[in-house]
């Protein structure tokens, strides 16, 4: 169990910089979770910090210690690959135990720690299979299993879970967030997935072209995003925007609905914003909405969804829970709740709340 | 076996063979016989005997005709020529036949048996005629000189009377001493093999027994010789009415006796030979593809500075024919004192681009995260390459000594080049020119040889192809 402090990380490929100086602190015990768009460079963070990728600038510290030039064989992590990169050409048990061999323990003790993980991860039956004999589930638990024996400091993933089919997906991630609570280690996770990562996290990173947008809880992340892209990035299904300015102290969309503003948010007269609205916050009604038409309609049976677009042509998402008598082509009125809503600066899409 | 046929039984989905089935099975019978059939013709021929080579009897199986011999000798009335029936086989194969063979054989036994020009014919065939002269020169006490007579140039043998000096002994005796020296009338005796072939008599109409010189179906007619003596015509026979009798025997002692060391004229250990060729495949093959998979190694999954430099110089030595290096190779060997080793062959051979190469397009498909997973696993970049790499490698590299094994067992300049001097290193290759010499044809031992240095290339072939199957099988990531 260690901390992990990254302090102004940088990276260069070449000339061309993806990581702009970093700044985290993941206390021990913590479940962090890297998420954003592909390309984004929270894989690449991940291997700076396992040692797979050279550091350019700043520092990573794990347990207060610098760890730049330290190899990955030694800062004592372990990970678990998207593709699970298990040896093909052992068996299960050797997968397991390679790691340990390396470490010069003793064969008792390797046969120990690997009998108790596979009791752990319910893998006792593959034991001696090989890896191309196994599921893609089954390859995922060899693959935690391999990581959980060398009984690491850190924990790291990488998108483990893109492999696995929907339902799987859902089992694994339990599992993965049972894991932790019974280990109790720092456990640094890559998504794209921004449901993984609330499910998960303690806290979630939120990077974007090797930028960290915001970093906090996930409940912090959905309600006080700091700014449009983790607004519209966290939370299912992703949040509305409408797009308006300050008139006279209240917010005037275009699309002509005028929203009162309070103490909350610090504008100034004029200032174009963008309105954001999560689609549980609308609800259908007449009076101070938006117009808008809708265009589909879907029907879970316990809860609905409504896709309209405005006037203006923008799109609108609306939750209901229950089943909802609208249809599609029916013209209706959305009725923004003000206390919901969150207005970000057209320009640099930074939150306008105040604090 | 069943497993075989049922392979070799497969139809294209339904029970009935299709136009495709009958084309391919077609294809693969002409394939398999394209392959095997030569390979059939050098092994049987293998087992021909030396006689049967030599009359480039092109028949499959290896198998003489039934043979008489023709013995011609000279004489107080001239050269006479006939035939002589039922000889004992050793006395045909006698000029192909080692000391120690030659030594069991009852050769005195024999010529008791036989009386006038058969017993002079004998005589000179078994090599007797020098031996009995020595003899009876010491014996006699006849002057010294008759035993370097024959040896002699024409002007020196005028200087000496030959005919005068055993003048004064019995018949026989003369007889013997003159076709040693080679007096006129007397010349060397021959005695030749001839085929007993059985045809019609061209005057009188009758089946009879001729002895021909070679047995070619492909002539029309054959010239012929009674074999009772009757004539001394050669007639010509018919070879459509012709029938010889071939006895089926396979002769194995093409194998054994150079496996043994007891081929005669021949100058060469065989077994050594194979022994050395065995050491530098072995050992070669071993030091290639661990520089080889190292090199491939550091070419594919490390990036450095001048990586790319490497590559593209590794790959250009390729293009350099090595018959323009061989100088400096021979130079090089010279110098460092390889010469005359097995070494020699060994080192020089050991790094081949074309082994590089393929280990490098093989390993840039291996994962770079399985290595990446061992780097967290704690391992070494030794333990990577041994643990993961190598294992991973494995149908590239059973590819590439396969290769390399066939390379160095059947390679013939760079023995050449470097051990040609020194018979104890010689190499399979060497050895088997050795059994063509400049005067005797050893091609009996040579094509039993060269089958027998086929099988450590064929033998390899078939376990290491079952290692490339099961390293492709092996391959169970994603």
């Amino acid at each position: 169990m260690a901390d992990l402090i990254l302090e102004n990380l940088r990276k260069s490929f070449g000339s061309e910089e993806v990581i702009h100086g970093i700044d985290m602190s993941v206390s021990s015990g913590e479940f962090c979770v890297f998420v954003g768009p592909s390309g984004c460079g929270k894989s690449t963070l991940l291997r700076m910090i396992a040692g797979l990728e050279d550091i350019t600038g700043g520092e990573v510290r794990i347990d207060g210690k610098t760890v730049n030039h330290i190899p990955a064989a030694q800062r004592g992590l372990a990970m678990v690959f998207q593709s699970y990169a298990l040896y093909p050409h052992m068996s299960v048990r050797q997968n397991m135990s390679f790691g340990l061999e390396n470490l010069r323990m003793t064969r008792p003790e390797i046969a120990g720690r690997v009998d108790e993980a596979a009791r752990m991860l319910q893998i006792e039956a593959l034991l001696e299979r090989k890896p191309g004999q196994l599921s893609g589930g089954q390859r995922q638990r060899v693959a935690i299993g391999r990581a959980v024996v060398r009984e690491p400091t850190i924990f790291l993933f990488d998108e483990p879970l893109s492999n696995l089919d929907a339902e799987l997906r859902v089992t694994m991630r339990a599992e993965i967030a049972d894991l932790h609570s019974r280990l109790g280690n720092t456990m640094i996770y890559v998504t794209h997935d921004q449901v993984e990562a609330m499910t998960m996290a303690d806290k979630i990173a939120v990077l974007r072209d090797g930028i960290m947008e915001q970093f906090g809880a996930p409940l912090e992340l959905f309600n006080l995003p700091q700014n449009r892209f983790v607004a519209g990035f966290i939370g299912s299904p992703s949040m509305n925007f409408l797009a308006g300015e300050v008139r006279a102290g209240q917010v005037a969309l275009k699309n002509g609905a005028m929203l009162p503003l309070d103490g909350r948010f610090m504008v100034s007269e004029g200032q174009t914003i963008e309105l954001g609205i999560r689609a549980g916050d609308l609800t259908l009604g007449s009076g101070q909405g938006v117009d808008v038409e809708i265009s589909s309609v879907e029907q879970l049976g316990a809860e609905s969804y409504l896709y309209c677009r405005s006037t203006l042509g923008e799109q609108i998402t609306l939750h209901e829970s229950g089943q909802t008598r609208a249809r599609r082509g029916e013209k209706v009125s959305l009725r923004i709740d003000p206390d919901s809503m969150h207005l970000f600066d057209l320009q640099s899409g930074r939150s306008c709340r105040t604090g | 076996m069943t497993a075989l046929w049922t392979f070799l039984s497969r139809t294209q989905g339904r029970n009935r063979l299709t136009w495709v089935d009958w084309v391919s099975y077609g294809y693969l019978a002409f394939g398999f016989l394209l392959i095997f059939l030569p390979v059939c013709w050098i092994v049987l021929n293998s087992l021909k005997t030396p006689s049967q080579l030599e009359q480039q009897d092109i028949s499959l199986l290896p198998g003489e005709y039934r043979q008489v011999a023709r013995a011609t000798v000279y004489g107080p009335d001239g050269r006479s020529i006939f035939i002589i029936e039922n000889l004992p086989d050793w006395v045909l194969n006698w000029r192909t036949m080692n000391e120690e063979d030659r030594a069991d054989q009852d050769v005195e036994g024999l010529l008791n048996g036989f009386r006038g020009d058969s017993h002079y014919a004998l005589r000179s065939a078994l090599g007797q005629v020098p031996l009995k002269a020595r003899s009876l020169i010491s014996e006699r006490r006849l002057p010294q000189w008759l035993l370097r007579y024959p040896a002699l140039s024409a002007s020196a043998k005028a200087e000496f009377d030959a005919a005068g000096a055993i003048a004064g002994l019995a018949e026989e005796e003369q007889r013997l001493l003159a076709e040693f020296l080679g007096l006129d009338p007397y010349q060397a005796n021959k005695l030749i093999s001839q085929v007993l072939v059985s045809a019609i008599h061209p005057e009188t109409g009758e089946r009879t027994a001729f002895a021909v010189p070679r047995f070619d179906p492909s002539k029309p007619t054959l010239p012929a010789r009674l074999v009772d003596n009757s004539s001394d015509r050669v007639f010509k026979i018919e070879t459509a009415t012709a029938h010889a009798e071939r006895r089926i025997q396979p002769a194995f002692s093409n194998f054994i006796e150079p496996l043994a060391g007891r081929a005669r004229a021949v100058t060469v250990n065989f077994t050594r030979c194979f022994t050395n060729s065995l050491l530098v495949t072995v050992i070669a093959t071993i030091i290639t593809l661990a520089i080889n998979s190292m090199a491939a190694f550091a070419l594919s999954k490390y990036r450095f500075r001048g990586q790319t430099f490497f590559f593209v110089f590794i790959l250009a030595t390729l293009m350099v024919p090595p018959t323009i290096t061989l100088v400096g190779v021979f130079k090089a060997i010279h110098a460092t004192g390889l010469s005359g080793s097995i070494w020699g062959v060994i080192i020089p051979g050991a790094a081949t681009p074309a082994g590089v190469f393929l280990l490098r397009q093989y390993m840039l498909t291996i994962p770079d995260e399985l290595l990446e997973a061992a780097r967290m696993d704690a391992a070494s970049e030794w333990k990577i390459y041994w643990r993961i790499m190598l294992p991973l490698a494995l149908p590239a590299l059973a590819a590439l000594g396969i290769l390399s094994i066939v390379w160095r067992w059947n390679d013939l300049i760079l023995p050449m080049v470097a051990i040609a001097t020194t018979k104890d290193a010689y190499t399979i290759q060497l050895c088997l020119l050795e059994f063509r010499g400049e005067h005797l044809s050893r091609e009996h031992f040579r094509l039993a040889m060269t089958v027998f240095s086929l099988i450590p290339t064929t033998l390899v072939f078939v376990f290491l192809q079952k290692y490339i199957t099961t390293g492709i099988a092996n391959t169970g990531l994603k």
